[in-house]
């Protein structure tokens, strides 16, 4: 036993305290951080307010635009804005990227100028020179002809960069023409809001007790899930493969073998690698809860409800046998790989038929995400390789039965004890070939032999 | 050889990888507190035969028993292994490397530690202890291998071609703890093609070829066994002598001396005061033994014969 923890140890260090590892590790949710908080704190501080003298020669249209630009009326818009970026996810980034500097732009302070009798040249001149005095930042000239084909309004400003200003400005303005239009057709604003308002498609689908939940949340949840396991058993796997090469290449095999079993050091190696794996998961996962908890606060605080996928403690436990049962016989098959070659390049040959099996699990889960009570996901979740890829996926879906939950962790568990049986017997005779890669046939007979 | 003396005993051991034959019918003992040689040319089954012995291998047929016991993983704690094809991790310190090798070999860290310390000090590479391996010479590496090989403190050590790639001073120094370890009352087996360097070290030799036995016993024994009397003269006259077909068989002439092989049953007394009955003015009268290195060779071209 003591034996087998220090192999556990020294695999477990040689990773963690690897830089390539520590950089992966918390690279992740510094990233993530970046993209969520930095944006939101440089946004947050509010630049100077805009100084703007509305020249409206129509005189119809300025109080309702003042009225519209007000802060009241702006922050409702922004908590507007907020709420649509969520549910509208697949907006591009420049569309975000806007939308979000438009939510913090700066507020306007309208500055009063008198143009009666004046031309228009007179105008622009007089105004241009107050925004070179810096005496103000824009201004706007709206027409005397509101409908006119060629009716125009002048926006000009100094801050070139203010698109969010801009756009609330621009949208401000449409607003209080289009009211002043519909005045003039007899309708009112709150009449138009009611006939053009969007219908309300609730979908939600039903769990086995008839219980309403939330599709969208379970695909996203399901294909993040998936995915995760997807990387991380082939990262891990490829970590096993090598390490494996490099006692080979290294001639440590032997002194190894005469101080300990190949089962201690085969079996070490695994757990060693996989709590290392295990390390780098929570860290990045206390870290998206806390950021994710930090957005939530400050979305509850703007008086947003958001919903979460419903994921009970029993399914995290569920996930984390699962993640286990699919790194154990992944990473076996990896250091099966191992045993046979001679290079690491050689190893990333065969690589390839884990890989497969990988993908073809992913997709998999894909089906067993459309329907996760078809027979077809009864078979793969419960099938050697696929399983720890699908099972999660289809426990979020539906929850099945337990005894189909028991059966594929038993069918799993069998299948990683023959394959590191298997592996642990290749290693031992493959590890002391030096110089060349290994025949099936010969292995099949190290099998036989040893 | 009573039995509590005996530290390894190898009895009818036979290896096989799929049809070709490691080991054949393969019998030795070993004696505790002693250096045995482990001698035979490349491919003669001396790998395999310490594989099985370390228990990284098990014969076919045949017995091994060590300190009176089968081998097993008990057994390895016991035995301090230095493989003629061995490494270290690059990217790891040497401590590191060390405690994990002393852990392996069930030793405690703090016990670990203390020896490790110890074990840098006297090989001079205290300073070493922080740096990673892949900046050691090739030489230090050697010498770190060499640690990790007693580092558990085996009762029996098993060193195959230690000297491969070691600078002459640093060969002398680890000949020096060898014999320390010797006088702690270690066995040691030391496998080599260097017949002079086994000749310096062993108490006793077996030498292999073709996966069997060839010869074994103390090193008296060996060449005792081998003994042709040879005797180097360099001498002024005395040729009549040197023609008596009774004393002499063979004459082979060199730059400045003469290699007589004396008749079997004539010896090198009445040799001598014939020749000096005969006036012969003797300068040089040296009965010599066969050297290791010259039955080696005999021996192997004998048996690939």
């Amino acid at each position: 036993m003591r034996k087998f923890l220090a192999v556990v140890k020294h695999e477990y260090k040689k990773v963690v305290l690897k830089w390539s590892f520590i950089v992966s590790t918390l690279l992740l949710p510094i990233i993530l951080a970046f993209s969520t908080i930095v944006p939101a704190l440089i946004f947050s501080i509010k630049g100077e307010p805009t100084r703007i003298t509305i020249v409206d020669q129509s005189g119809k249209i300025a109080p309702r635009l003042k009225e519209n630009l007000s802060a009241e009326r702006m922050s409702a818009r922004v908590e507007e804005i907020a709420k649509d970026s969520l549910t509208n996810l697949d907006a591009s980034q420049q569309e975000q990227m806007k939308r979000s500097a438009e939510q913090f732009s700066t507020p306007f302070v309208f500055t009063d100028y008198n143009f009666a009798e004046k031309s228009l040249e007179q105008i622009r001149r007089e105004l241009g020179e107050k925004i070179t005095a810096k005496e103000l930042e824009a201004y706007l000239i709206i027409p005397n002809n509101l409908d006119a084909v060629d009716a125009k309004y002048e926006f000009r400003s100094r801050k070139a960069g203010d698109f969010g200003g801009e756009r609330n400005l621009r949208d401000a303005l449409n607003e209080a023409v289009r009211s002043e239009r519909l005045a003039g057709a007899n309708i009112s604003e709150v009449q138009l809001k009611n006939l053009s308002r969007n219908v309300d498609f609730d979908a939600k689908s039903l769990d086995e007790k008839g219980d309403e939940k939330d599709s969208d949340s379970v695909y996203i949840a399901s294909l993040i899930i998936g995915l995760m396991i997807y990387i991380l058993l082939q990262i891990y796997g490829q970590m096993i493969m090598s390490a494996v090469v490099e006692e080979k290449e290294t001639r440590i095999a032997e002194i190894l073998f005469s101080s300990a079993k190949p089962f201690e050091l085969m079996m070490g190696k695994l757990v060693g690698v996989g709590l290392a794996g295990l390390t780098q998961l929570a860290i990045w996962i206390i870290s998206a809860l806390v950021l994710v908890g930090i957005g939530i606060a400050q979305m509850s605080a703007a008086g947003m409800s958001i919903s979460i996928p419903n994921i009970s403690p029993l399914m995290v436990v569920y996930f984390f046998i699962f993640f286990l049962l699919g790194f154990f016989i992944y990473a076996s098959i990896f250091a099966l790989i191992g045993s046979m070659v001679t290079t690491v390049q050689e190893g990333g040959q065969f690589a390839i038929l884990p890989i497969i099996l990988l993908i073809v699990g992913f997709y998999f889960s894909l089906a067993v995400m459309r329907d996760a009570n078809s027979s077809l996901s009864f078979w793969v979740s419960i099938a050697p390789f696929f399983a720890p890829i699908t099972m999660p996926v289809r426990i979020l879906g539906e929850t099945p039965p337990f005894w189909q939950i028991a059966l594929s962790i038993f069918v799993n568990a069998v299948t990683i004890a023959g394959l590191v049986w298997l592996a642990a017997r290749v290693y031992r005779v493959g590890m002391l070939m030096y110089g060349k890669r290994a025949t099936i046939p010969e292995v099949w007979k190290w099998i036989r032999q040893s | 050889m009573s039995e509590n003396n005996t530290t390894l005993k190898v009895e009818n051991v036979s290896k096989q990888y799929g049809d070709f034959t490691a080991v054949e019918n393969l019998s030795f003992n070993v004696r505790a507190g002693r250096v045995f040689g482990f001698l035979g040319p490349n491919g003669a089954g001396k790998t395999t035969t310490i594989r099985m012995i370390v228990g990284i291998t098990f014969p076919d047929e045949g017995t091994i028993e060590l300190f009176g016991e089968r081998i097993s993983n008990e057994t390895q704690n016991r035995i301090g292994y230095l493989p003629e094809e061995r490494g270290l991790y690059k990217k790891m310190k040497v401590q590191d490397q060390l405690r994990y090798f002393a852990a392996l070999k069930n030793v405690s860290q703090t016990e670990a530690d203390r020896r490790i310390d110890f074990w840098l000090e006297r090989m001079k590479l205290s300073e070493w202890k922080k740096k990673k391996t892949m900046d050691l010479s090739k030489g230090m590496s050697q010498k770190i291998q060499f640690i990790a090989t007693v580092l558990h403190n085996p009762d029996l050590l098993i060193l195959d071609e230690p000297f491969s790639g070691l600078d002459p001073v640093n060969v002398e120094f680890l000949i020096e703890v060898v014999a320390e370890l010797k006088a702690q009352h270690k066995t040691i087996i030391f496998s080599t093609h260097l017949m002079e360097t086994a000749e310096r070290l062993c108490d006793d030799i077996i030498l292999i070829n073709k996966s069997r036995k060839v010869i074994g016993g103390t090193l008296r024994e060996v060449k005792a066994s081998f003994g042709k009397n040879l005797i180097a003269l360099r001498a002024f006259g005395g040729e009549s002598v040197l023609e008596d077909k009774s004393l002499v068989t063979r004459i082979i002439e060199h730059v400045d001396e003469k290699e007589i092989e004396l008749n079997e049953h004539a010896d090198a007394q009445t040799l001598l005061k014939r020749l000096i009955e005969n006036g012969a003015i003797i300068s040089k009268f040296e009965q010599i033994e066969p050297s290791l290195n010259d039955i080696f060779i005999e021996k192997i071209t004998e048996t690939n014969a």
